[in-house]
């Protein structure tokens, strides 16, 4: 319970010290409050109306202050802050958007699984065969392929060669429509999969070659248990560490190819709007958007943290004693 | 653990150690991955250095004419005339991505550099003080971390112009330095955690103690004793982390904020066109392609050779 506690109080700490670096990197190099606030509304004010801004959120004292009332209003009044280029609170401008992100980072997790862990057992299973060493090729080149560079070509292929699915993206959820949504999301979601389950399996089977070396699995298949149940069940299990730990460290990875991805297939998504914000110089609501990307991967993190005892008996019971 | 190994009964011993030495000696020829990754770098960096001399290299500021007409808006396909086409405004494709390799891979080298420089750096103190200096230099590698790498370099490259008039002695940043800069803090959070641990397992060494013993001070054996010692793993992750940081680049300048003399700019300027002119699109792609994954295989290789566990993924 101690080790959780420190651990929160950890990644609380870098959500206060990043969020606030990153606001005094949306608000450095301007002159004074007038201007900032100029440059937060997107266009040219009136004195009253800039003066409403600097008070509203206190440009006038130093980025401490700023910094405590933004916090104030995202804590209290779960105020992400105003787009005034959208003209539209940023909250209203995140909520649609954020599913598509969020289906897209499912679906890449869920199907990289679901190709991964066949595979590495496989693989693992038949060591040095002809089935690992290809699959290692394809993997080690799928986890080098560039984000972009995947798309084009499944786009090349799917979209303008066999002309399967769209050109242009739509985000369509599930629950509106079943079938365009697969059409739209099927690309998106498979470049965004194949790297990751590439990454998966190499973890994995690198950890499941370790472990059906050890001495249990020898004498798990020596009393008879047969080989199925000893790879899926005992050395599976006792694999899994480093691929929880994956899922934790390539949600950042997983987030950024969603950008590109959500760029290229044309799908609104937050990814897509943080670019565009960014390139419209839109400064709250980059900086709220990117608040919410530290959160979603701090709150990950931490559930990863709280999975290891899961997973492992022996931490579990390691930190109940300690 | 199925394969258990019988010796095959018909073989002699003097048999199975010639056999053992025939693949030892097939060892020495290097794997076709590596080849594939030196001959084509090598290959490119020639192509890119002499590309101002070479009579088949166009310059990429020159339009393609035949016949006196400009064989603007894709007019060429991938031929003889220009050998990977020509894009919208009638430049040659191949020339435009021989010449961009420069900037690519400056960038790449250069953010490199710096990036091993400060992650180093850090990851050395962290690991050989240990105590404070190590809490607070986790938690900066932890925050770094905590954004997604493509999120902090886009928020950077579109923050940093109006930021280096804050702050005094950057002001002289182009857009190329303003990215090498953004690249570079992407890589100190990764290089950082391997230094670190390789600096904790390298200072409980003997030597270390010797040389302390001997009266040398913290300086002498961050310097004089763990930092050879790292030299293969940083020289590991650097080529693998060359790689990843171009293909950052490249994210970024498809994103519109980055450089225009990028592969990633062609890509993106081109690919609503993919329909009608592939090769404006597809062969950036490649060289994108392939330039990473020539720095990857070679990772791969250096991380067996030096045996890095950290940079094989």
């Amino acid at each position: 319970m101690r080790y959780f506690l420190n651990r929160f109080l950890q990644l609380l700490l870098v959500f206060v010290i990043v969020t606030f670096t990153v606001l005094v990197v949306m608000r450095m190099g301007s002159d004074g409050p007038q201007a900032l606030a100029i440059k937060l509304a997107g266009r040219p004010l009136k004195p009253e109306e800039s003066q409403a801004l600097i008070d509203q959120y206190s440009l006038d004292s130093n980025y401490v202050v700023q910094y405590l009332n933004w916090l104030k209003n995202l804590v209290f009044h779960f105020d992400l802050g105003y787009s005034p280029q959208a003209n539209m609170p940023v909250a209203d401008l995140l909520k649609p958007r954020v599913w598509t992100t969020i289906l897209l980072g499912l679906y890449a997790n869920f199907f990289g699984l679901l190709i991964a862990i066949p595979l590495a057992v496989h693989q693992a299973y038949r060591r040095d065969r002809m089935f690992d060493k290809v699959g290692s090729m394809a993997t080690f080149i799928a986890v080098g392929i560039p984000g972009i560079v995947l798309g084009v070509f499944l786009k090349l292929a799917f979209v303008v060669h066999w002309e399967i699915f769209p050109s242009i993206g739509d985000k369509v959820y599930p629950w509106e429509d079943l079938h365009a949504h697969f059409m739209n999301f099927f690309l998106p979601a498979l470049t965004l999969t194949i790297p990751i389950a590439a990454i998966y399996t190499r973890l994995l089977r690198a950890d499941m070659v370790m472990t059906l070396q050890s001495d249990f699995i020898t004498l798990a298949s020596a009393k008879g248990v047969p080989p199925g149940r000893v790879v899926w069940k005992h050395g599976l299990r006792n694999s899994l560490f480093s691929l929880v730990t994956a899922l934790g460290t390539q949600l950042g990875a997983l987030l950024g190819s969603a950008i590109l991805v959500e760029s290229l297939f044309d799908l609104d998504g937050l990814g897509s709007q943080l670019v565009v914000s960014v390139l419209g110089r839109d400064l709250f609501t980059v900086q709220s958007f990117v608040a919410v990307i530290v959160l979603i991967v701090v709150v990950v993190n931490l559930m990863v943290d709280l999975s290891y005892a899961l997973i492992d008996p022996r931490i579990r019971q390691a930190r109940a004693l300690g | 653990m199925t394969d258990v190994m019988t010796p095959d009964p018909t073989t002699t011993i003097d048999d199975q150690v010639d056999a053992r030495f025939k693949k030892v000696r097939r060892r020495r020829i290097p794997k076709f991955g590596v080849m594939f990754g030196t001959v084509f770098l090598t290959t490119l960096v020639v192509l890119t250095v002499l590309a101002d001399y070479l009579p088949f290299i166009r310059s990429p500021e020159s339009k393609v004419y035949i016949d006196g007409r400009l064989q603007s808006n894709y007019k060429l396909g991938p031929g003889w005339d220009a050998w990977w086409g020509t894009d919208g405004n009638g430049f040659d494709v191949f020339a435009k991505c021989i010449y961009y390799a420069r900037y690519t891979l400056f960038i790449g080298i250069a953010s490199t550099i710096l990036g091993l420089l400060l992650g180093g750096a850090l990851g050395m103190l962290a690991g050989y003080f240990r105590g404070k200096t190590d809490r607070v230099i986790s938690i900066f590698v932890d925050c770094l971390l905590a954004i997604p790498a493509l999120v902090l370099a886009i928020m950077l490259v579109s923050r940093l112009d109006e930021i280096k008039a804050e702050i005094p002695f950057i002001g002289w940043m182009s857009r190329l330095w303003q990215i090498v800069f953004t690249l570079s803090i992407l890589a100190i959070a990764p290089l950082a955690r391997i230094v670190r641990a390789q600096t904790m397992a390298l200072r409980e060494r003997e030597f270390v103690l010797a040389s302390r013993s001997m009266g040398a001070g913290n300086m002498r054996i961050l310097f004089r004793e763990i930092l050879p010692n790292l030299v293969p793993t940083m020289v590991t992750v650097a080529a693998t982390g060359l790689g990843i940081l171009i293909a950052a680049e490249g994210a970024l300048a498809f994103l519109g904020l980055g450089i225009e003399t990028s592969w990633g700019f062609m890509i993106n300027a081109n690919r609503a066109r993919l329909e009608k002119a592939w090769w404006a699109t597809i062969f950036p792609c490649m060289m994108l392609f392939l330039t990473v994954l020539s720095f990857n295989l070679i990772g791969d290789r250096l991380a067996r050779r030096f045996d890095v566990r950290e940079a094989a993924v």
